[in-house]
């Protein structure tokens, strides 16, 4: 069909132009020509007078050309006009729409140019630039922003007990007279590097979000069983610290929302949460939080912590599940290494009893495990077990 | 006397054309009644080709209102390079094409095709009768036939059909539809011989 139109447009533009002789050429060379012919107004002086004089001549292509005016003046008598009505309501529609149109118009006149949709659609680079800007501001400004504003809103209702501190880098006479003088009433404090004047606040989960804690340093505690001193840093527009113990609600509350998002988060600022965690492993909301890392995070150092911080507690149902599933499945190692020997010492005190599952998995671990040092203190625990037995 | 007459004439088209650029500017300048003024001027022109192009009124308006609502929303980017005829209508056109490729593509938006009752009556006979008079048989045969070249039409690409509506049922140059479908004369002539060769093709051979 293609190669047909082809061969028809070559022979057309022959004839058009006048490239083949006359005498030479077949009715069919004259074809498009006679459609132009019909078509009025659209051969010139000289190709009308050579079709005319073809024409003259060849009873064909005059056939052909009364044919083509045929067509269309039967197309032309049967092609319908849209009556008044269509028009009417064509016109009725139009109006209405140009008044929606006129009435949501305005604005883009008025504010056009100012769109962001107007001038940025003709410059991608300037689009790409916003989009990143804008995501930016979202994604890193925005929940500093939201932090700062909850601490703020924070301070009027919870400042009860809190001591403010000063700060090392903006000391006030007046707050370090605070500070003196409330020391006593509260281990917690907040600080802020920023504003010597920024009121203390009790900081809470909703104030201080995980994702801001920057580190946390640990101060051994004067002697006796004392927890130690912590201190969590935060980054913010306006750094801040708090300092307290594990017994504070808000470190607490701070340190469990480290180590629950401890996947997100660099695994050293995790570990130091889970040594200070260590002392109160058998606060159920801690020794859970606990479990969850052990079972959970992705890093074995992380892991290993987790467990060393459950070392020494209650041989909760939680506790010893979790040691056994950390036998039994985890990957690494020390992990294991860790596990069994918390078990074993649990076994050596008699603080566990014949557990079908963890005797089926110290079994497991005496026969499988690729660890001597782990199928050597699965053997010893399962005789500590049923020794005590 | 002649030439006092086609001197008369441009000077008319020059007022015309002079009238019409002042309408546009006050359009642009928002000036609504200058708009409506405009598309009363060829509104008609509009929808005729509208709804030559496709079968049902309803597309013809859709075809109509999206054209001047187009035009409309553009205004201000006319730049009297060309007439404001030939602005409009390129921008109907694009529409139309759109609309065409559209129904094109999603078959199942047609119109239930008319049914084929040619009785096996040469075409050109009923051709014939079909304008012999009000005689409701000879309606009825006018309508059939009607119905045939409508057929015969859809058998015509959207750029064929628009090239051969333009050209014959709108009387324009086939440069001007080239330069309306943003195309060369050339590519216009021939899909003009493209859609005569059809309809000839399909209208011919129930002779």
């Amino acid at each position: 069909m293609n190669a047909h139109n082809d061969d028809n447009n070559a022979r057309f533009s022959n004839v058009h132009r006048g490239g083949i002789d006359p005498a030479a050429q077949t009715c069919r060379d004259w074809e498009d020509l006679i459609v132009l012919a019909a078509a009025n107004d659209e051969l010139d002086a000289a190709e009308l007078a050579r079709l005319n004089s073809h024409l003259a001549g060849c009873a064909n292509c005059t056939a052909a050309l009364a044919r083509e005016n045929n067509l269309l003046r039967m197309l032309a008598e049967h092609a319908a006009e849209p009556s008044g009505a269509l028009l009417a309501s064509c016109r009725a529609s139009l109006e209405d729409a140009l008044d929606r149109e006129e009435e949501h118009g305005w604005i883009s006149r008025m504010f056009g140019p100012i769109l962001p949709a107007n001038w940025l659609a003709p410059r991608p680079a300037w689009s790409a630039a916003v989009l990143l800007a804008a995501g930016f501001a979202v994604g890193i400004l925005a929940p500093r922003a939201v932090v700062q504003i909850a601490a703020r809103h924070g301070y009027a209702g919870r400042v009860a007990g809190v001591a403010a501190t000063p700060s090392p880098a903006a000391p006030s006479t007046a707050n370090a007279e605070t500070a003196g003088n409330d020391s006593s009433a509260s281990d917690t404090a907040f600080e802020s590097s920023n504003s010597a004047k920024a009121p203390a606040f009790s900081p809470g989960p909703l104030d201080l979000h995980y994702a801001d804690v920057a580190g946390i340093n640990v101060s051994p505690s004067g002697g006796g069983s004392a927890p130690p001193e912590v201190v969590l840093h935060f980054n913010a527009q306006q750094p801040s610290t708090v300092r307290g113990t594990v017994n504070d609600d808000d470190v607490k509350s701070v340190l469990l929302d480290v180590i629950r998002h401890s996947n997100r988060l660099d695994p050293d600022i995790c570990m130091n949460a889970l040594d200070v965690l260590h002392s109160c492993n058998n606060d159920p909301e801690v020794r859970a939080a606990l479990c969850r890392v052990v079972r959970e995070d992705a890093n074995p150092n992380v892991r290993l912590k987790a467990l060393q911080a459950l070392d020494g507690s209650d041989p909760e149902d939680i506790v010893r599940n979790t040691l056994v599933d950390a036998l039994a499945g985890d990957q690494n190692s020390d992990v294991r290494i860790q596990a069994v020997d918390e078990l074993r010492d649990w076994a050596a005190s008699g603080q566990v009893g014949p557990d079908k599952r963890m005797l089926s998995v110290l079994r497991s671990r005496v026969q499988s495990d690729p660890d001597d040092y782990v199928r050597a203190q699965s053997a010893a625990t399962i005789r500590e077990i049923a020794a005590k037995q | 006397m002649t030439v006092a007459v086609q001197g008369d004439a441009s000077r008319a088209a020059a007022a015309q054309a002079a009238e019409e650029q002042a309408l546009v500017r006050k359009a642009q300048a928002g000036d609504r009644a200058a708009f409506d003024d405009l598309v009363r001027r060829y509104d008609r022109e509009v929808l005729r080709l509208a709804s030559r192009l496709v079968q049902r009124p309803e597309d013809a308006r859709d075809i109509y209102q999206e054209g001047f609502l187009r035009a409309y929303r553009n205004l201000h980017r006319f730049r009297f390079e060309c007439s404001f005829y030939t602005w409009l209508y390129r921008i109907v056109t694009n529409t139309a094409l759109d609309h065409l490729r559209r129904r094109t593509s999603r078959p199942e938006d047609q119109p239930p095709a008319p049914r084929e009752e040619d009785g096996g009556k040469d075409f050109f006979d009923k051709q014939a009768d079909a304008g012999a008079g009000a005689n409701p048989e000879k309606a009825l045969l006018g309508q059939e036939i009607g119905q045939q070249i409508e057929q015969a039409m859809k058998t015509l690409s959207p750029r064929e059909r628009m090239v051969f509506e333009m050209k014959h049922y709108h009387g324009m140059r086939l440069r001007a539809i080239g330069d309306m479908l943003g195309t060369s004369e050339e590519t216009a002539k021939n899909s003009l011989f493209r859609a005569t060769r059809k309809l000839r093709a399909h209208l011919s051979g129930i002779r």
